[in-house]
């Protein structure tokens, strides 16, 4: 069972705003979304792995440069810019 | 009561790869903001990150130097947290399968400080703190970083100073990182507690986040444990919490409760595969370690007859000694090599880093070709110093700076005759010498050096002027 507590803690680290009234409901439904996903303990995985699928290994790049995007293509999503730089608010 | 420290470090090194962690971006240290990023290192969806393989080599080379265990099959890890530093609000670590794991650093009372494990992991981007904003550069972000995870080992503030000297100087002989403080490229975290002496349960740690000095290292060290003491003896309670050092007043502030490591949410990185390492890899690697600065310490004052500060000094940095190394070669005594380093061409490099990088213009093959000279007779010591700040000067070789006629050397039976000319001229000094005054003697080598243009041994002249004397 998901506690209300949890349901506080994982909103506060995913700095989720959940009012005092709506944390009954959240907790519910969290709770159902990991029983539905807790089904999957019940297949039988002997000798598969879920880990690593396709027991692919080393796929790694040589140290070589490529060119940067310009820096008005990465700037071009953000919320706010500033001097090059990326803008947020301080938090309180 | 009297109470012990227990310390551990977690240092974050960054590597000197060409590239980022997960993309061709350049790592560069000092670019405009924002300008080596793409959309990999920026965490845009949908971008598949494809690990370095240069870093999974320095990480084990690291390892290697550090005497750590490799683990063959690791894997790398996502690290949950929400912080406008890392834009994808997780950060590509490693969790259960770090590269390297039982290790140790060894200081110079023998004490090992034991490493717990190296794992590789991407740097976070900058913030620049600017009124009510936050700007992000993020430059940084992804920049291929090592930690180095101590065990709580570390009893005091001068211990941790040698182990972070220690693992710099390991770090910069393999080459995998130039180990900067100051610029960011080498930075810990300070794990501190406090217990009674003798006492073998652990008391609550609390963490000094992003030193980048060694000297505010140490002193903040000193301050936390006097202030956990202070606590504990006034009935307080040490909180597990992290803090920052305030460099003005050299005291600490909370800046968070720990979030614990589940907080983090760790599970495995779904876009990257795993990591394996062969035995021949590994054994290659194993070749490619470098004798470190202790054993050429040691080497230096057996071998060479240097003394230990200035063996201390020559492998101090890493350029420095290879330029030893490369310069010696045919010289029957290296002590001279080092002299000239330490006491001519130190001269020229004023500060550490200059030292560090040991960029000059006079090359070891050109150095070795004026201590050849000196060792063959043909200048003395004076002049070879003085030719050496001519090179260092001037970027010349010896044989550039060098008159031609100089080079002709000058035979015993010349300097004999020269002695002899010089005593039957100066019959005062003579007199003095005999009545005592044993400057008069030195006053006599003088002119009979500059009578030799210094291409003469001062030491043959001496002896074969007293010689003279008595028989007179």
């Amino acid at each position: 069972m998901v506690d209300r507590s949890e349901i506080i803690n994982i909103a506060k680290l995913s700095k989720l705003f959940i009012d005092e009234s709506e944390i009954d409901e959240v907790t519910k439904q969290m709770d159902s979304i990991i029983k539905f996903a807790n089904e999957v303990q019940n297949v039988s995985a002997k000798g598969s792995s879920f880990d690593n699928v396709g027991g692919l290994v080393n796929v790694l790049r040589s140290d070589d440069v490529k060119d940067s995007f310009d820096r008005e293509l990465i700037l071009k999503n953000a919320g706010d810019t500033k001097d090059g730089y990326f803008c947020v608010k301080k938090s309180k | 009561m009297k109470y012990e420290l227990v310390c551990g470090l977690e240092t974050h090194v960054e590597l000197s790869t060409k590239t980022k962690i997960f993309c061709g971006c350049r790592s560069h240290f000092g670019s405009d903001p924002n300008t080596n990023c793409c959309p990999i290192c920026i965490g845009l969806p949908g971008t598949l990150p494809k690990l370095n393989k240069e870093v999974v080599r320095y990480a084990i080379m690291a390892g290697l130097a550090t005497h750590c265990e490799i683990n063959l099959v690791s894997k790398m890890d996502r690290k949950n947290y929400v912080y406008p530093d890392l834009s994808k609000a997780y950060q590509i670590s490693q969790y259960d399968l770090p590269l390297c794991k039982n290790g140790y650093v060894e200081l110079e009372s023998g004490k090992k400080i034991r490493i717990d494990r190296i794992h590789i992991e991407e740097d976070a981007g900058k913030l620049v703190h600017k009124g009510k904003d936050v700007l992000i550069d993020y430059n940084r972000g992804g920049v291929p970083l090592i930690e180095i995870v101590t065990c709580p080992d570390i009893s005091s503030s001068d211990e941790a100073k040698e182990y972070i000297e220690k693992l710099q100087s390991i770090m910069r002989y393999i080459d995998v990182s130039d180990c900067k403080m100051q610029e960011g490229s080498m930075r810990c975290d300070v794990n501190i507690s406090v217990r009674p002496e003798g006492e073998s349960e652990f008391g609550v740690r609390t963490e000094i986040k992003n030193m980048n000095s060694i000297t505010f290292i140490t002193k903040a060290i000193d301050y936390e444990y006097e202030r956990q003491v202070d606590v504990i003896k006034n009935g307080g309670k040490i909180f597990q919490e992290t803090l920052r050092y305030l460099e003005e007043s050299n005291s600490t502030e909370s800046m968070r409760n720990k979030e614990n490591a589940n907080d983090y949410r760790y599970f495995r990185e779904p876009d990257l595969v795993t990591i394996k390492t062969s035995k021949e890899d590994l054994e290659k690697y194993k070749s490619q370690l470098p004798e470190f600065a202790d054993a050429r310490f040691n080497r230096y004052i057996d071998e060479y007859g240097i003394s230990q500060s200035d063996a201390k000094l020559l492998v101090k940095y890493k350029k420095v000694s290879d330029f030893f190394e490369k310069s010696i070669k045919g010289i029957s005594k290296p002590k001279i090599i080092c002299n000239l380093i330490l006491g001519v061409i130190f001269r020229y490099i004023e500060n550490e880093s200059d030292k560090q990088e040991f960029n000059i213009k006079v090359s070891p093959e050109s150095l070795n070709e004026l201590v050849m000279l000196l060792q063959e007779n043909k200048i003395n010591i004076n002049l070879a110093k003085k030719y050496l700040g001519q090179m260092m000067e001037t970027g010349k070789k010896v044989l550039e700076i060098i008159p031609k006629d100089s080079l002709q050397g000058i035979s015993e039976e010349e300097v004999k005759e020269i002695c002899k000319k010089i005593i039957d001229s100066n019959e005062n000094a003579v007199k003095d010498y005999l009545s005592g005054k044993d400057k008069a003697l030195k006053f006599l080598l003088g002119q009979v050096m500059k009578e030799t243009k210094g291409k003469a041994n001062a030491k043959f002249i001496e002896e074969h002027l007293m010689g003279l004397i008595k028989k007179a």
